[in-house]
């Protein structure tokens, strides 16, 4: 087995814990390898998005550990996560989240410029990923005339730019229909054979779950199920 | 790219970021021609101190402020030779002041009779302009008396009319001789128009019993420049005299020009805290509109000091395109009103000429007064941006995804 990208340790997330306290999460072990092709299912509540915010750093577990490539993220102060993030952690919203004041081009490219890329890899990086996604022809686009599946696409895009060590996906197939969303998979998938790009989505939408690899179901924080890690 | 996204976003809504462009311009504006107003009122004042009132210089008996006696008087000659020789001089006028009483059958009044030469007088300070009725002295008549427009109204004199003036002479004894008023004057200070008579200095000096002295020499300098070298020399030539400046003969103008900084920065002050309540306003509803954008930069790894930088970059460009429109429009209304002046006498009346100010106010913006202006409107802006660069960084970006 190899060395887990991801190694969740005991984890557990209560919110409120002075006035109500809600577990989310609940002394979950998880571990995730380079290459997995994950889903996290479960009902609304279930704790998926909490989990994901936890593995991606954006909120801190109560207890447990969070270990990427040997980094335990739980102990990295606010400023050193969002380096972390920026350098390790793609991320691809149910909502887009593009820049809307900029081009789908400069959307891209905005995460490479956090990084320091110069100028001529940026260039070569943001094409080669919006030609990768169908949207070579789209560049100078600003995301309000693109549609849905186009503007994911491009966060897609977006989250593949920095070169992560995985991409954390949040519901991505939610807002988009049918032909879309099947679309968008096979990108993912392609990436994921292709690069050997680590993924795990938290969803409700069979279609992602179908084309998951590994599905993880979460009811009332815990692990519920597990099909294990099966490798590109 | 930092600077593309924050321009950009500046005009996400152009209608709420050309009106707070518009009210920058107008701050600024509004600061620019208040201290330039300000400042024109100050160098009105200064020109009427000096043009019409007490020259750059001035000399007397040391003792001479103590009541403004003529016991208190000098030899003319010997001030006549000093001055000739005195490096600046434009034009000097030698006289005799007395404190008196102007009496005719409507009352009496109490004013400084004033001995001089009409000669001197209007290469001194062009007083025959002043003269509203009547002339400026006949020198075809004697024992003539010239009275201001506000003394002569309270006292119902004209033209033709004979008052009586009682003064001491240098021994102290009262004297009183009858005149006629030749002319009435109005100067821009009304005040002492209605304290200040003008006689013949011979006239006097017979009365007073003092020919050939004085009390009081006004000396016009070419330039304020030169102030400094001939009192310097004139100190010297006459050191049993008091030779002093303007600023020192008129302190409450001196006054009005050393404040003008501190009440212009004062005003300038109020005008930009005005300011930034409005770029506080604008720029939190900019931040917290992009709740969730400001969250997914977070997520996707900007630091926060590059968020903070964002915002504030936001601000200083909606400052930066104010500032210039601002000053634009202030310099442009400068150069016109500078040579044209404002007519304050429609609104103020005479009112001006009560606190010793002309009608006609003509702006000036110096130069280091638009560098201030400018300074305290940038770094107001930076300090206006400071708080809802602050509310955007201490957004969680889980809660701002999730709006």
């Amino acid at each position: 087995m190899d060395t887990p990208v991801i190694d969740i340790h005991n984890v557990s997330k209560i919110y409120n814990p002075d006035t109500i306290p809600v577990p989310a999460v609940n002394n979950v072990h998880l571990h995730f390898e380079r290459g997995e092709f994950t889903a996290l299912v479960g009902p609304s509540g279930s704790g998926k998005t909490t989990l994901l915010n936890i593995i991606g750093g954006l909120d801190a577990p109560s207890e447990g550990q969070v270990i990427i490539n040997g980094t335990d993220i739980t102990r990295l102060s606010a400023n050193q996560l969002i380096r972390f993030r920026l350098h390790n952690i793609g991320f691809v919203f149910q909502s887009y989240n593009l820049i809307p004041v900029l081009t789908a081009r400069e959307n891209v490219e905005f995460i490479l410029l956090l990084q320091g890329v110069p100028k001529a890899r940026r260039d070569k990086r943001v094409h080669d990923l919006m030609a990768s996604v169908g949207l070579g022809d789209k560049m100078d686009v600003r995301p309000a005339q693109l549609s849905g599946g186009q503007q994911q696409r491009v966060a897609v895009s977006r989250a593949l730019a920095s070169k992560p060590q995985f991409i954390l996906a949040d519901e991505p197939t939610a807002n988009l229909d049918s032909k879309a969303a099947t679309n968008l998979l096979d990108i993912m998938a392609k990436l994921n054979q292709e690069e050997e790009m680590t993924f795990i989505f938290s969803t409700h939408d069979a279609r992602v779950i179908e084309r998951a690899r590994r599905v993880i179901t979460l009811e009332d924080g815990r692990v519920a199920s597990d099909t294990g890690a099966v490798k590109v | 790219m930092l600077f593309s996204i924050a321009w950009r976003n500046l005009w996400r809504h152009r209608t709420r970021s050309l009106a707070i462009i518009a009210s920058v311009a107008l701050g600024v504006w509004a600061g620019a021609f208040i201290v330039s107003l300000y400042y024109g009122m100050g160098n009105e004042r200064v020109r009427i101190a000096i043009e019409e009132e007490v020259s750059h210089l001035q000399i007397h008996h040391p003792k001479f402020r103590e009541d403004f006696e003529a016991v208190w008087n000098f030899k003319l000659d010997r001030l006549n030779d000093a001055l000739q020789r005195t490096p600046g001089v434009k034009a000097w006028s030698l006289r005799t002041t007395a404190q008196g009483m102007l009496a005719n059958a409507a009352g009496s009044n109490g004013v400084q009779i004033n001995g001089v030469n009409p000669a001197a007088e209007i290469t001194t300070r062009n007083f025959d302009h002043f003269i509203i009725a009547g002339v400026f002295f006949d020198p075809e008549k004697k024992n003539q008396v010239l009275v201001g427009k506000k003394l002569a109204n309270k006292m119902k004199l004209a033209p033709g009319a004979k008052i009586v003036l009682t003064f001491l002479d240098a021994e102290q004894n009262i004297q009183s001789g009858a005149f006629r008023i030749c002319g009435i004057y109005e100067t821009s200070n009304a005040p002492l128009d209605e304290r200040n008579v003008y006689v013949g200095q011979t006239e006097l000096n017979e009365l007073l019993g003092m020919q050939g002295c004085g009390t009081e020499a006004a000396i016009l300098m070419h330039g304020e420049n030169e102030i400094a070298g001939a009192l310097a020399f004139l100190q010297k030539e006459l050191p049993d005299l008091e030779v002093e400046s303007w600023r020192t003969i008129s302190p409450e103008t001196d006054l009005i020009m050393s404040s003008l900084d501190i009440s212009s920065f004062i005003i300038i002050v109020i005008i930009v805290l005005a300011l930034a309540f409005g770029i506080i306003n604008t720029m939190l509803m900019a931040v917290l509109e992009r709740t969730r954008e400001i969250g997914m930069l977070m997520s996707i790894g900007m630091t926060k000091i590059r968020l903070f930088g964002m915002v504030v970059l936001e601000t200083v460009l909606l400052t930066m395109i104010g500032c210039p429109i601002g000053f634009g429009f202030a310099w442009t209304l400068n150069e016109w009103l500078s040579k044209s002046g404002i007519d304050l006498s429609v609104i103020a009346g005479n009112l001006m000429k009560d606190f010793g100010y002309g009608a006609i106010i003509y702006p000036d913006l110096p130069g280091f007064k638009v560098s201030q202006i400018v300074l305290t409107v940038f770094v107001t802006a930076l300090l206006a941006s400071v708080f809802p660069a602050w509310k955007a960084l201490s957004l969680n970006p889980v809660e701002a995804i999730k709006r």
